[in-house]
């Protein structure tokens, strides 16, 4: 990453997305022929590089596994910042869209997903980086079926013990309930929250919570996984957005409303969708846990071996992936 | 598309380096580490450039004075001063800034330094600054960590129905893998319930800080390609910022990824002497960028560097300076190192107080340089055990260090070094000679003067700067 090179080195070909600060194109390296994302930073002309852009290339440039999508290059210009991503073809959104059954996927593929998603995590968990906008548009997939974390714009590291943080962090859909009740203490177990709403969306084809507003989304998420009380949550009272007009839903098991979740897939779902941080699952237990053991794995699966022969399809799994798609998960 | 907020500015800058920032649920072990030694005003956050800049109108100390009003007489007397472009300056010229040579800087040129009497300003000297601060208690010191009590521990997976038997039983989160040397207790266990210590994964995470600060060291000879800067310029450079770093409120890691963002890249590039606050400040507006909340607005920075660089002289030099580092800013902070220790010496408050005095030292004394960030904490907290008598260096404490006493001995030997030579970073020393952080730069000195005898430190009538 000489950071020299020029952004004629590589063709823009067409538009794959937009975000709120940044457009990303599909490319092609002209030397190598290369497939790549390109991701265009338009520089703020008043307070210069985004602190989003600065975080995501420096904790990009350490965060190197094969479940994050790897970033090759940085290329500064008068005007925009230039991020040169490996080419993924297409994020989880899209998948589910143009390959599911009315957006649901397989039980094998969301296994393998959730598993690559689990291991995404957990690398950047152990190199003490939170995430903070986990959902299906930010993760990438591609034709062999591996799936890597993408959009770090919202990532940072944190220390032990975890700084006070923005609690304006993670699409609605996806934020976890201390969050939404203004904490700004949190730590790994947020993006723990969003796996588990993304695991579920997998099953179902659709947001497992998709609130309108800060209040709605605490609402939908009580209708299901139950109201909270001081009493099964000490300390609830004590946050910013403690309602005492809340209205006491009591808990639906997750197997009546996901009943096509076998009890093993039922069990880790709990785990990661607990309502108080603390219970929460963290990704390296999750890792471990008995729904996986069927995954299809080569022998024994290393941290460090490449995950590649995992990601071989399964039975009956539909490898077409959109090539067309048009995604923003950089 | 749910709706999102992407980068928000909030209203109050609770990271503040300063302020109690207690919103919500503040664990005992979060209280403990980041509420104390850092504590002080609760300060308004910097909203915008007017409110802050105007509102505490830049006063100028007298140790900056002398040097900032220095003339373009004076600076062209001054060794190579204004002769060559810089680089920081070549730098800025594609946005079209014309460079100015006399301006007021923080630095004086380099010959003002020969001239420099040294202070002899012991323990004593202490001036009465006006604290704009509202003195925070101490929080009783070493609040033993208690374990509270988790109701509730086990997901309430029993509420599932199952059709059919979980193929195996899930264990409860345990650190069993990672294995103790003997004598050393394993002290993140007790911390698996409070999810703020992320005790399942401290161990991964030291270790890859660890394995991390071996890239991010700069090179500690840098001064021999630098033409027109000396160590004692970098000195006065720190002491500002570290003014500076007060008077926004900014968290204490900020001012130490910024010493380290100028220093890799004084490692990198030949900086010309009145460029070299441009490349100060801007390292503080992107550490300000990476580690803060909500950091403050350029105009502040601006501002506080008496308008002597233009905004887009800024924003070209944060261009510069973030593409030599390659926007690598991946430092390992060494307040996770200092919180770290500090959790095997029971969160004792005093002797992290005066310990984070000490590791800001290395931030002023260029002699630091070579050490890691781990190293330097750990001798930090050492010699405040030491001053403070708090009992040996156990096995505990040194593993959650990672340095033995004999390893520790050269860091710990140039803090004594330094505390025991007359005061030359006022600003630095006027911070810590507040209630707040008990004083820690009179009550440090006063011990080193005493001992620095015993350990061999004899010429301490010379200033840092003399001997550099």
């Amino acid at each position: 990453m000489d950071g020299k090179r020029h952004p004629s080195s590589f063709q823009q070909l067409e538009k794959l997305g937009e975000g709120t600060y940044a457009t990303v194109f599909k490319g092609r390296n002209r030397q190598t022929g290369e497939l790549v994302a390109l991701k265009e930073i338009h520089l703020d002309s008043e307070e210069g590089t985004p602190s989003t852009a600065i975080r995501e290339i420096s904790l990009m440039k350490e965060l190197k596994h094969d479940n994050i999508v790897a970033l090759h290059d940085v290329i500064h210009t008068e005007n925009k910042l230039m991020l040169v991503f490996e080419y993924m073809d297409g994020d989880l959104k899209k998948y589910m869209d143009t390959s599911g059954d009315r957006g649901a996927l397989k039980p094998m593929v969301i296994k393998s997903f959730m598993y690559q998603l689990l291991k995404g995590i957990d690398f950047c968990h152990k190199n003490r980086v939170l995430h903070r906008d986990l959902k299906p548009q930010n993760l990438l997939i591609n034709s062999k079926g591996a799936l890597k974390l993408g959009d770090f714009g919202l990532a940072r590291a944190f220390g032990i013990p975890v700084n006070t943080f923005s609690n304006e962090v993670v699409t609605l859909w996806y934020r976890a309930p201390d969050v939404l009740l203004g904490s700004r203490t949190y730590n790994t177990s947020i993006d723990i929250w969003s796996a588990g709403c993304i695991m579920a969306e997998m099953y179902t084809g659709r947001p497992l919570f998709p609130g309108t507003t800060n209040e709605d989304q605490i609402v939908r998420i009580f209708r299901i996984m139950g109201t909270p009380t001081e009493r099964t949550w000490p300390g609830l009272s004590q946050f910013p957005e403690y309602k005492t007009t809340w209205q006491m839903y009591a808990t639906q098991g997750l197997q009546t409303i996901l009943p096509q979740i076998d009890p093993a897939g039922i069990d880790l779902l709990q785990r990661m969708l607990q309502l108080r941080p603390e219970l929460r699952t963290s990704a390296h237990d999750a890792l471990q846990h008995p729904w996986f053991n069927d995954l299809m794995q080569p022998q024994q699966q290393q941290h460090h071996q490449p995950q590649q022969p995992m990601m071989q399809p399964h039975r009956g799994y539909q490898q077409t992936v959109p090539s067309q798609a048009t995604y923003d998960g950089y | 598309m749910p709706p999102k907020t992407r980068a928000p500015r909030l209203v109050n800058n609770e990271n503040d380096e300063n302020s109690n920032a207690a919103t919500t649920r503040l664990t005992r072990a979060k209280a403990a580490t980041l509420n104390v030694d850092e504590l002080a005003t609760k300060g308004q956050g910097l909203q915008s450039k007017k409110t802050t800049v105007n509102a505490n109108p830049v006063r100028k100390r007298a140790a900056l004075g002398d040097v900032s009003n220095v003339t373009k007489a004076e600076l062209e007397n001054g060794k190579k001063a204004a002769t060559k472009p810089g680089l920081v300056s070549k730098a800025a010229q594609p946005t079209g800034i014309k460079k100015t040579t006399a301006r007021s800087g923080v630095l004086a040129p380099k010959p003002v330094n020969k001239k420099v009497e040294p202070v002899n300003r012991s323990g004593s000297g202490v001036h009465k600054r006006k604290e704009p601060a509202v003195e925070k208690d101490i929080p009783e010191e070493g609040e033993p960590l208690r374990k509270r009590v988790a109701v509730d521990l086990k997901p309430k997976t029993s509420q599932v129905t199952r059709k059919e038997p979980i193929p195996a039983q899930i264990e409860e989160p345990v650190l069993g893998e990672h294995v103790y040397p003997p004598g050393v207790k394993d002290l993140d266990s007790e911390d698996l319930d409070d999810p703020l210590m992320v005790a399942e994964y401290a161990n991964e995470i030291f270790e890859y800080l660890r394995d991390l600060e071996c890239k991010s060291v700069p090179n500690p000879q840098y001064m021999d390609h630098q033409d027109d800067l000396e160590w004692k310029t970098r000195g006065i450079l720190i002491d500002w910022l570290i003014e500076v770093h007060t008077r926004f409120h900014l968290l204490p890691e900020t001012l130490f990824l910024a010493v380290n963002v100028i220093d890799r890249f004084l490692s990198e590039k030949v900086v010309q002497l009145d460029r070299l606050q441009l490349v100060g400040i801007t390292a503080m507006f992107v550490a300000s960028k990476y580690e803060e909340v909500l950091s403050p607005h350029i105009a502040n920075f601006r501002h506080v560097a008496d308008d002597g660089f233009s905004e887009s002289e800024i924003l070209s030099a944060e261009r510069f300076i973030l593409s030599t580092l390659g926007y690598d800013l991946s430092y390992p902070n060494p307040m996770n190192f200092l919180r770290r220790i500090s959790k095997a010496d029971n969160y004792d408050i005093q002797s992290r107080t005066i310990g984070k005095y000490l590791m800001e030292i290395s931030l002023l004394d260029h002699r630091f340089m070579a050490y890691r960030p781990s190293h330097v904490a750990a001798g930090a907290m050492y010699l405040a055990r030491l001053i403070l008598d708090r009992g040996e260096w156990d096995e505990t404490i040194e593993y959650y260090a990672g340095y033995t006493e004999e390893e520790i001995e050269p860091v710990f030997q140039l803090m004594v070094d330094y505390l025991a030579r007359p005061v030359v970073h006022e600003a630095f020393f006027k911070k810590y000679a507040s209630k707040k952080f008990l004083k820690a730069s009179i009550l440090t000195r006063q011990w080193a003067k005493k001992n620095a005898q015993h350990y061999g430190i004899l010429d301490t009538d010379l200033s840092l700067d003399q001997i550099s």
